[in-house]
């Protein structure tokens, strides 16, 4: 059979028309001079790598803990709340991060009410009197973007443990190991590892926290040279380097995972059962998955909502229906098609090709490691370029929706194939082998196997594809029609003023629209874990 | 349920973009760097009294490769930005087109536009230095090159240098006293830094009123943006507590940079175009320009609001507006170099 058939050269050239952008930014940098670098690296560039890999390791870590630790307990445990917080620890990814950020500086500055209420309780007169952490620093921008990040891990995690086979738990207790760190960490690696690399790309791209707090990361980096020094040449440079750190991260994991195997015989038809506790036990799961719920989404909303209530909000009810409306249906048109794009990409990549086919579906979905508007920029050149060569009136695609899909598939195509991979990882290859020998075709099979095993994974990817474009800012910013807003943009018109109270009931509605999905998401997994267990009885 | 739900849903989403397609007759399309909540006023102006409907891109950093990159079949008429070295890089793509127009010529000081008339100054912007009512006496600090002085360590608060507003004073800087001085004077304020720079403009008046610092560098209508914020009133007590020093007024005189505009070259609605930016320049837009934003009118007719007036009237630099791009690239540097 050959590997080029009627299922990869499809995928292939979507495949190659989404890398295209991409290599726009690259063709851009290796166009552009390269004289700024003697005078990047002996001015900016240490400081700004050693920043970009300080920030990396540290919200990587702190979402590794925030994340797997409360998947954990949520799968394993039974505790008061839980009901609860199974899905309210998602709704943090429903929080932009920069409005986090902004809320927390509120809050904990000079004359936000934590310091306020020490100044009264101990008498001090001015910021002179008493030290207080900066939340504008490298600490803080740990914290703000952890808070947020982590569900994506919490999310893919569970989903793992969710889908692990009691028998190994079994067995794991009868040799009296760790069932924990023996069996339930290595079986989910490969939901953790995807989890940790969105937040990585997703730390690499951000561009509005590290602004508003001044931290010095390559991606401010990137702007200083673009804007500062007029050189779109040398920012894309700088973001190709980006762009490297993140392909190399992803090989090395590739590699360190290429020999074992993460597939059940059985399909895992049984779910662990819920362990019992003690009191102080159940006390201490509460607390530990409160901590990342209160940060990344209870302090950030009751902050937007006292806005709101105390009248500081500009509230234009047609306007923000209209926007809301705008951006519901955007986001799940290009959820549905990002969804639908990385199921192909994932099962032809699996079942249907040959290493070169893999590694081109691979370079597809690493534009999550650009900074948005880089890549917005890159969209751009590229499409300007096409123009050219076939003149087909660019201006009707750029600034048209079908190029704002594209370049959500492009952005986000990373999420969707990370959520698939990790499912379609750990369904064994016998399963579509004995499918096929019973000469059912391809796509029969895909169907009547692939799709109910990866059901979930693919609801998972769909929810925090539509959860990251309803957030999604610079390319929609710069790609969008005229007169058109989306919640994020009109917030942004505020909020890039640092007027954070006016924009407060736009932000609180994108945290809103994202709740539905995200309560509807778990809802879904649970009955998926209730069936299950039916199956057995 | 689930799949009709769906399908509602999907062709609702369809009926929007369609119907989002779809364009009044008389129009100009405007890609700009000021949000939709400063500008649209104006516009509402000018649709009200020539019945041309305005169409707003807003963004604030790649219009200019979106430009280049739709070419001739741009849809874009005219551009609005903020920030004389932005505008210049508009120019240097040639995607602007030379204006002749005399209502612009009139209305518009030489040193404020194109000496092609490919760029218009809109309004002023002064960038100037707020310092603390109580703990600055008056005349301490007179020029910028003061903020250099070791005898202001520790007092001073700004936002980055690489942001646009400080870029530009750099640059003016530059302009004055060349590379290497200029340098030195970046060094002296960065040494003299109460904290890492952050935060915009109005954060560092706040900043002065808790007491964090005495200096600050501000653009002026930040103070008339805090001193009447009735949604936050906290903001009130800040702008109370400092003092505008108007720079350099026995010698070049006070850094200002500029708002401004100009028409693309593949414009389908050339005179729809050039019409907007005159209005913009007339009495009724140049006043709009101060009564919501605080800014200084460019148009020579017009004399300054009651408000502007009261917080001094002051020599500017008169340099030409173009020579802060020009340096804008070097100022970049330095304040790479000494980490402001």
């Amino acid at each position: 059979m050959s590997t080029w058939n009627v299922w990869s050269v499809p995928v292939v050239i979507i495949a190659l028309a989404i890398i295209a952008p991409v290599l726009a930014i690259f063709y851009s940098a290796f166009l552009g001079d390269t004289t700024l670098w003697p005078h990047l690296f002996s001015t900016v560039l240490p400081r700004y790598i050693s920043n970009t890999l300080i920030l990396m390791l540290g919200v990587g870590s702190l979402s590794l803990v925030f994340g797997v630790s409360t998947a954990w307990i949520i799968t394993r445990y039974n505790f008061p709340g839980k009901v609860v917080l199974e899905w309210a620890l998602l709704l943090p990814a429903a929080v932009p991060a920069y409005i986090v950020a902004y809320t927390y500086t509120d809050f904990f500055e000079y004359a936000g009410p934590v310091q306020g209420f020490l100044r009264d309780l101990f008498g001090w007169e001015n910021s002179q009197d008493y030290w207080f952490p900066n939340i504008r620093s490298m600490g803080g921008a740990i914290l703000v973007m952890s808070s947020v990040l982590y569900p994506y891990i919490y999310l893919m995690t569970r989903a793992s443990f969710l889908s692990t086979s009691t028998s190994f738990f079994q067995t794991s207790s009868i040799y009296g190991r760790n069932t924990f760190l023996y069996v339930a960490l290595p079986l989910a690696r490969p939901g953790i590892i995807a989890g940790l690399a969105l937040v990585l790309m997703e730390v690499i791209s951000d561009f509005g926290t590290v602004d508003y707090f001044a931290l010095e990361t390559l991606t401010l980096g990137v702007f200083n040279v673009w804007l500062g020094m007029n050189s779109l040449s040398g920012a894309s440079q700088i973001s190709s380097v980006l762009f490297l750190i993140v392909v190399v991260l992803l090989t090395l994991e590739y590699l360190a995972r290429r020999n074992q195997r993460f597939h059940e015989k059985s399909s895992g038809q049984n779910i662990m059962p819920e362990q019992e506790i003690s009191t102080f036990s159940k006390v201490m799961c509460l607390i530990s998955c409160l901590i990342p719920f209160t940060l990344g989404f209870l302090i950030p909303v009751i902050i937007l909502l006292n806005f709101v209530l105390s009248g500081f909000a500009v509230i234009n009810f047609n306007e923000i229906l209209e926007t809301t409306f705008a951006s519901i249906s955007l986001s799940f048109l290009a959820a549905t098609l990002v969804m639908f794009i990385s199921f192909l990409m994932i099962v032809v990549s699996s079942y249907k090709s040959n290493s070169f086919q893999k590694i081109i579906i691979f370079l597809a979905s690493c534009g999550y490691a650009f900074p948005g508007t880089i890549l917005a920029v890159g969209i751009v050149v590229f499409i300007g370029w096409l123009n050219k060569l076939i003149h087909f009136h660019a201006s009707y695609f750029i600034g048209g929706f079908m190029v704002l899909m594209f370049a959500y598939t492009i952005r986000f195509l990373a999420v969707g194939n990370g959520a698939i991979r990790s499912g379609v990882t750990r369904i064994h290859p016998n399963l579509m082998d004995a499918s096929r020998t019973m000469g059912v075709s391809f796509f029969h099979s895909l169907r009547r196997i692939i799709f109910p095993l990866v059901y979930i994974n693919i609801l998972v990817g769909g929810i925090l594809v539509f959860v990251d474009i309803l957030k999604e800012l610079p390319i929609t910013l710069l790609l969008r029609p005229f007169n058109f807003e989306t919640l994020a943009t009109y917030v942004y018109q505020y909020a890039s003023d640092e007027m954070l109270e006016e924009s407060s009931f736009a932000a609180l509605i994108i945290v809103i629209a994202g709740l539905g999905p995200v309560i509807f998401l778990s809802y879904t997994i649970k009955n998926i874990g209730k069936k299950k267990q039916g199956n057995i009885v | 349920m689930k799949k009709y739900l769906s399908i509602i849903l999907l062709s609702l989403s369809i009926n929007m973009i369609v119907s989002n397609v779809a364009f009044a007759n008389e129009e100009v399309n405007v890609y700009s760097y000021r949000q939709p909540i400063l500008i649209n006023p104006f516009f509402e102006e000018f649709t009200n009294s020539t019945g041309i409907k305005v169409n707003v891109l807003h963004a604030k950093k790649g219009l200019l490769e979106r430009l280049l990159a739709e070419g001739s079949d741009t849809p874009a008429d005219l551009v609005l930005t903020v920030d004389i070295a932005r505008l210049s890089q508009f120019v240097e793509e040639g995607v602007l087109m030379p204006i002749k127009s005399s209502v612009l010529t009139k209305n518009i000081p030489s040193y404020l536009r194109d000496s092609e008339n490919r760029w218009f100054a809109l309004s002023k912007r002064a960038r100037i230095i707020a310092v603390s009512k109580d703990r600055v006496p008056n005349g301490a600090i007179t020029k910028i090159e003061d903020l250099a002085n070791s005898k202001w360590k520790g007092k001073i608060c700004t936002r980055p240098g690489s942001h646009d507003y400080n870029r530009s004073l750099l640059a003016s800087i530059i302009a004055a006293h060349g590379e290497a001085a200029a340098e030195d004077w970046a060094k002296g304020l960065v040494a003299n830094l109460a904290r890492k720079p952050e935060g915009n403009d109005r954060a560092q008046a706040k900043a002065i009123y808790e007491g964090v610092c005495d200096i600050a560098l501000m653009n002026t209508y930040y103070f008339g943006k805090m001193k009447f914020n009735e949604k936050n009133p906290e903001q009130k007590d800040w702008a109370q507590s400092i003092n505008l020093v108007f720079s350099n007024q026995q010698d070049r005189g006070n850094h200002i940079n500029i708002a401004g505009g100009g028409v693309v070259k593949y414009s389908q609605n050339k005179a729809n175009a050039i019409a907007l930016l005159e209005f913009l320049t007339e009495p009724k837009a140049q006043e709009l320009y101060s009564s919501m934003n605080y800014e200084y009118p460019v148009n020579p007719a017009m004399s300054l609001s009651a408000e502007l007036k009261s917080w001094g009237e002051f020599k500017e630099d008169k340099l030409p507006i173009e020579k802060l791009a020009e340096f804008s690239a070097a100022a970049q540097k330095i304040i790479d170099r000494v980490g402001w």
